[in-house]
């Protein structure tokens, strides 16, 4: 018997829910029945990393009604790679269209498309966590022995570390996620949060929709715990300076002051260094590490 | 299925043997919960061979480019045998997909070192989905070769010999052979070992009617390199007529009773506790892990005693 046949049916049952494929390969016909053992397995296997890699969502949304739209989701985008690790990239766009499908229903429930934005801050979070360890951190040593060696190191070249993401979001739901985070009741938020609204009714959903403003979140990692926190405008243009490839610390520095005259470069520097967010390459100036 | 040429053949293929680590005892699943107390805990002087502790990790949780996971990982190592244990390779179909996994596998193995590395003798992959759960294969020849390929591939790309898992059985599917026939097939013909999961075949004997000690002993020990224990469940429709490869119970009496009786075939190899769902605290699952050590210390003073008799006897 060749083995294609058999995995199409299989696959396609698992997809489906249709066993009548397997009828072929199965002994006992009453047994067919037990294929559900597979199906369920590799469903609650997707629908548990999901849950785990967005646990903010879930802890608004419920468990039970988070496992249903996160079905729905394994539906449409089955992982891919032999791994569930950062499962769920796609996750926040899905529930962005998911959110908006049900906006055009006449009745039945609805999701505030707050979602969204909390699903793409578990999923930063999750790849800051996990993002590759920083090894040419720049320091408050490396920059004296630059200077020691008659280097302007405003004019090195230094980048943000693979931890660092720079997300925009609304500044309410960004607060409602640190709230949710840490079981905390007493973080500032807006009356038209979206705890409250998840599962209203159209009408009021449309109602928060009109309040929604964008900034920018940072997410980082330092000594293995990930940090957040909304940047000003100048911050934003700094980090953004540095992004990728990277730039000079004088043109991150410039891009900030283009935006506040009077803006503390130094004090957001030394804050980028105790976060050991930067990077520099040393072997430009024959440092040994 | 016409024969495929294997890279075992044509590339000296890692040779180390797969019952060698005589000195490791029982083990346990790598848990996240569990990570604070084993960090406390002070590692054991070696109490004599066959007793070390040892920790059993899912090998795709750790595809991470770095962060807290690894550096947990790493601290665990400093103290303990590590073994890697593959849950999403696919061994057994689509085959195109591997070259990535296998460069993941292998950049961790290159740093971690484990002691044992393991698959499972299983389908988790088609048409560019994951299933993300160990799908069984049909014991025909077509399979036996995809699995044997699979398995080289993986083996080739990652330098060393594996053990592969034999799976949990719901329902019968269409064979040609037995599965320990399969299994024993796909060993010799691949260079792999067998890791025996007690709980699996305790699972396939009470929903497929096979006779487990049967099943043992058409096993050669000397291709059995692991042993796991498990708990499991009744199905929650079918109760008792369908039991559930859960890892989310205590090990029950009639799996400890196949585990002695796979030991007295086998002869003592390292014995992994898996524990995956309703994750209980570390000292509860240390108790597990003290019942299955107990177990492997009967074994080898068994097995040290018929030794003996048998020196005397000459």
């Amino acid at each position: 018997m060749a083995l294609s046949p058999y995995i199409d049916a299989f696959a396609d049952y698992l997809r489906t829910g249709d066993a009548s494929g397997m009828s072929d390969f199965c002994i006992n016909a009453e047994h067919i029945k037990r294929m559900s053992v597979y199906r369920n397995g590799f469903y609650k296997g997707c629908v548990d990393a999901l849950a785990a890699n967005f646990p903010m969502c879930e802890k608004l949304v419920g468990n039970d009604d988070f496992k249903r739209i996160a079905r729905i989701y394994v539906d449409h985008y089955p992982p891919e790679k032999g791994t569930l690790v950062g499962y769920g990239q796609s996750f926040p766009d899905f529930l962005s269209d998911f959110i908006a499908a049900l906006e055009t229903q006449p009745v039945g429930a609805k999701l505030s498309p707050g979602l969204v934005d909390l699903a793409r801050l578990d999923y930063v979070w999750l790849m800051s966590l996990m993002s590759a360890d920083a090894t040419q951190t720049l320091t408050a040593e490396k920059i004296s022995w630059l200077v020691e060696r008659s280097h302007d190191f405003t004019q090195a070249v230094v980048k943000l570390n693979a931890s660092v993401a720079l997300i925009p979001v609304n500044p309410d739901i960004f607060n409602q996620w640190i709230a949710l985070k840490t079981n905390s009741s007493d973080v500032e938020s807006s009356d038209k949060n979206v705890v409250e609204d998840i599962y209203k009714h159209s009408s009021e959903s449309k109602q928060i929709d009109s309040t929604f403003s964008v900034a920018t979140v940072m997410f980082w990692r330092v000594q293995g715990a990930v940090q957040a926190r909304l940047l000003s405008a100048p911050e934003v243009s700094l980090m953004k300076a540095l992004q990728g490839e990277g730039g000079t610390l004088e043109g991150a520095f410039d891009a900030a002051l283009a935006l506040e005259h009077d803006f503390d470069v130094s004090d957001i520097f030394s804050a980028c260094l105790q976060n050991e967010i930067l990077e520099i390459d040393m072997a430009k100036y024959n440092h040994n590490n | 299925m016409e024969q495929v040429h294997l890279k075992v053949n044509e590339a000296p293929t890692p040779q180390q043997s797969l019952i060698a680590q005589a000195y490791l005892g029982a083990g346990l699943g790598l848990k996240a919960e569990h990570l604070d107390d084993i960090l406390a805990m002070p590692v054991a002087e070696e109490t004599g061979t066959g007793s070390r502790l040892w920790f059993e990790v899912h090998t795709e949780n750790y595809f991470v480019p770095g962060g807290p996971r690894l550096n947990y990982l790493r601290s665990i190592r400093e103290n303990y045998d590590l073994s890697f244990h593959g849950v999403g390779g696919s061994l057994g179909y689509d085959h195109q997909s591997m070259p990535e996994h296998i460069k993941q596998v292998k950049a961790l193995i290159n740093e971690f070192q484990p002691t044992l590395v393991s698959e499972h003798a299983v389908w988790s992959r088609a048409g560019g989905a994951y299933f993300a759960d160990l799908m069984p294969l049909p014991r025909t020849q077509d399979a036996l070769q995809s699995l044997v390929e699979g398995i080289d591939r993986y083996q080739s790309g990652i330098g060393r010999r594996i053990l592969i898992e034999n799976p949990s059985n719901y329902l019968d599917f269409t064979s040609e052979m037995d599965e320990p026939q399969f299994l024993v097939e796909a060993a010799q013909r691949s260079g792999c070992g067998l890791l025996i999961d007690i709980n699996n075949l305790y699972i396939s004997s009470k929903n497929t009617g096979i006779d487990a000690e049967k099943y043992l002993s058409q096993i050669p020990a000397d291709l059995v390199g692991e042993i796991h224990i498990a708990g499991h469940d009744p199905d929650p429709e079918l109760g008792q007529t369908l039991l559930i490869d859960s890892h989310a119970a205590d090990i029950e009496m009639p799996v400890w009773a196949l585990l002695e009786h796979a030991l007295s075939l086998f002869g003592h190899r390292p014995v992994l506790v898996e524990r995956d769902a309703n994750i209980p605290p570390f000292a509860e699952l240390m108790n597990e892990r003290t019942t299955a050590q107990g177990y492997l210390d009967r074994c080898r003073s068994h097995t040290a005693s018929t030794h003996t008799f048998q020196k005397e006897a000459r």
